[in-house]
């Protein structure tokens, strides 16, 4: 049911165009990463955020294991989304995991895709033979392992929901306005979907054209990724970022808004 | 920052540091270059990043990071720095990012949690060995299982050929005390086939062949097999199921599904009620089978937990507590298991709604 879809994944629109701007947000983290950026594009595009299952204000009780064990299971939600909201001609923007996502669900179903903008993407985050992921599988298995450590922190960052304070609002509020909160046995499921994933043999199938940003010293997703992706993918276009680390759209918005509106110029145009 | 206040600081029984929104490390207190065995010098201008051990990095620019920006703090949490000589020493992290001097900065006070960190050690050992004792114990059913069918079917066998008179005749008296052996090896039997399923399913032996179904021809041929049960009771089953509707499953598991959402419906229904299975497309990606009855529903406290293994909803219409409250959970895990699921909805007093859904297949 449509209304299912949108409450699970707290599907949220704004924005006075008519042209779909389709926000994945990436692991650790929920759609309101995007928050900085998505006001340069509210005149002319309508916006569409959401939140994987597990992550932000999602339904938790939708959480099935066996289906968010790989990638696929994340791309058949965007779909989901897409099919509630009745998208065509979208322009994704994912971030980090949610770019591979989006290659997932842009090669299902391409003809709902108008253009990709991968912010950070990487196919694959381990070293293999002669392809360079930036990681050897045991920083991967020390990343798990910090964040099995992380539970107990995680369970006291959370406390004050369960407590329900009446006599601290405050406590309350901060929850409300609680940014990048996960589950935490989901978000270590979901790690392990993200960082053991292979998606490698999906960059080729693509046919949406696609902007590719990378960052500066992105120690998640190094250069020689983003060059692979790009040099793997058809139709797309690499830019390299003044902007350093992983996260472009929080620490640099101005030059991440410039780059994302100077690709889709010439698409804009044309209408 | 008084003289005073920074060599307080400087020795506090914490780590400290100071970065700016470029990353790059301002401030750093002794206690810390101490406990890593750095120099001022040397830490001074580089990226905090770099005193992280790689799983802690990723955890940074993935969470850390983010929460910082949106949130302005964290607390703890637990990061891995790497000391001079290699070591990851485990401290637990709280910051909070603000403005000083005109310009973001991110303050970040380190407690080494290594007492802590054994416990939590020991926490997630103690989960890994449950998980693995949850395993033996599927594993154990699942064998268990399998041993007592034999015997059983052995009961049932030899029960039937002495009712069939091959060692001589038998006496009325006899022949009702058989019909009871029956009986009893029948009802026992199918727990036990319930409980091997459940072991099968969770020990994820279970095999899915799928291909496409028609919905329609599945609910025909399911329904005869509750029909006899629903005429007993006076119940109506009406069926509105499209004919060209096909869902992407395994044939056998679907109709056991449906028949287990069937045989429910009937039970948990009293004279007279009526029960309706309908189907139909949901979206271009998925179809689905609703199952809805007019039994006296499910509360709301027991609607989350009737998919749980063992758990039964007590109504008079069920009559005595046949069966091992495993039909539901196994019934979801197969639904999940070809990529769909089930789900429930009820009103007490005017009868609950069972929907299976699953993936449309794909053309061509």
């Amino acid at each position: 049911m449509k209304t299912d879809v949108l409450a699970r994944n707290n599907v949220k629109v704004l924005g006075r165009g008519t042209r779909p701007m389709l926000f994945a947000h990436g692991f650790g983290c929920d759609q309101n990463m995007w928050r900085l950026v998505t006001g340069a594009f509210e005149d002319n595009y309508r916006i569409v955020l959401f939140d994987y299952v597990g992550s932000g204000k999602s339904d938790l009780a939708a959480y099935d294991a066996k289906k968010y064990a790989t990638l696929d299971g994340y791309a058949r939600d965007l779909l989901d989304v897409i099919h509630a909201l009745d998208l065509h001609d979208i322009t994704f923007v994912g971030h980090s995991v949610s770019s591979m996502i989006g290659v997932l669900a842009a090669n299902e179903e391409p003809d709902r895709f108008a253009h990709l903008i991968l912010i950070g993407p990487s196919p694959r985050y381990i070293n293999e033979g002669a392809y360079v992921g930036g990681f050897e599988r045991k920083d991967i298995e020390a990343l798990f392992e910090m964040m099995d450590h992380n539970f107990i922190g995680w369970a006291n960052f959370l406390a004050p929901a369960v407590m329900k304070n009446p006599d601290r609002p405050e406590l309350t509020d901060e929850l409300n306005a609680s940014f990048c909160s996960t589950d935490p046995v989901i978000a270590r499921r979901f790690a392990e979907a993200t960082f053991l994933a292979d998606n490698r043999a999906d960059l080729g199938r693509v046919t949406t054209p696609s902007l590719i940003l990378q960052c500066s010293d992105d120690m998640i997703a190094p250069d020689a990724v983003g060059e692979y992706v790009s040099a793997h993918m058809p139709n797309s276009t690499l830019r390299r970022m003044r902007a350093t680390g992983h996260c472009p759209h929080m620490s640099h918005p101005e030059e991440t808004v410039a780059l994302i509106e100077e690709y889709l110029a010439p698409a804009r145009a044309g209408t | 920052m008084t003289d005073a206040g920074s060599d307080l600081l400087d020795r506090a029984p914490c780590g400290f540091v100071s970065f700016g929104d470029d990353g790059r490390i301002c401030h750093v207190n002794t206690t810390l270059l101490d406990r890593l065995g750095y120099t001022r010098e040397s830490l001074f201008g580089r990226h905090f990043e770099t005193l992280l051990g790689v799983g802690s990095r990723i955890f940074y620019q993935t969470h850390f990071f983010p929460l910082l920006r949106l949130h302005g703090h964290a607390e703890e949490i637990f990061l891995l720095l790497r000391a001079r000589d290699g070591e990851d020493v485990g401290m637990l992290c709280n910051a909070l990012r603000r403005e000083r001097d005109g310009a973001e900065v991110t303050d970040c006070v380190f407690l080494e949690v290594r007492e802590r960190q054994k416990f939590e050690d020991a926490l997630l050992e103690a989960r890994r060995a449950a998980e693995e004792a949850n395993k033996a114990k599927s594993t154990f059913l699942a064998v268990m299982s399998h041993e007592l069918r034999t015997p059983l079917n052995a009961i049932g066998g030899y029960t039937q050929l002495i009712e069939m008179g091959i060692h001589g005749p038998v006496t009325d008296g006899q022949r009702e005390a058989l019909e009871r052996i029956t009986r009893s090896q029948r009802h026992l039997l199918r727990l036990i086939n319930d409980v091997l399923n459940l072991a099968r399913i969770e020990a994820g032996r279970v095999e899915y062949s799928i291909m496409p179904v028609p919905l329609q021809e599945i609910v025909e041929a399911t329904l005869p097999m509750v029909e006899p049960q629903a005429a007993a009771k006076s119940q109506r089953i009406e069926s509105a199921v499209p004919g060209g509707i096909h869902a992407a499953a395994d044939r056998e598991k679907l109709q056991q599904i449906l028949l287990n959402l069937l045989t429910n419906a009937v039970k948990f229904t009293g004279e007279g009620g009526v029960i309706r299975v309908e189907g139909g497309e949901r979206s271009p990606t998925e179809v689905y089978l609703r199952v809805t009855d007019t039994g006296k529903g499910i509360p709301a406290d027991m609607l989350g937990r009737i998919f749980e293994p063992f758990v039964q909803v007590n109504t008079r219409e069920a009559g005595s507590r046949e069966g091992t409250g495993l039909g539901l959970a196994i019934s979801r895990d197969l639904a999940r298991g070809m990529n769909g699921n089930l789900t429930a909805a009820s009103t007490p007093g005017v009868g609950s709604s069972f929907e299976l859904a699953l993936p449309r297949p794909k053309e061509n």
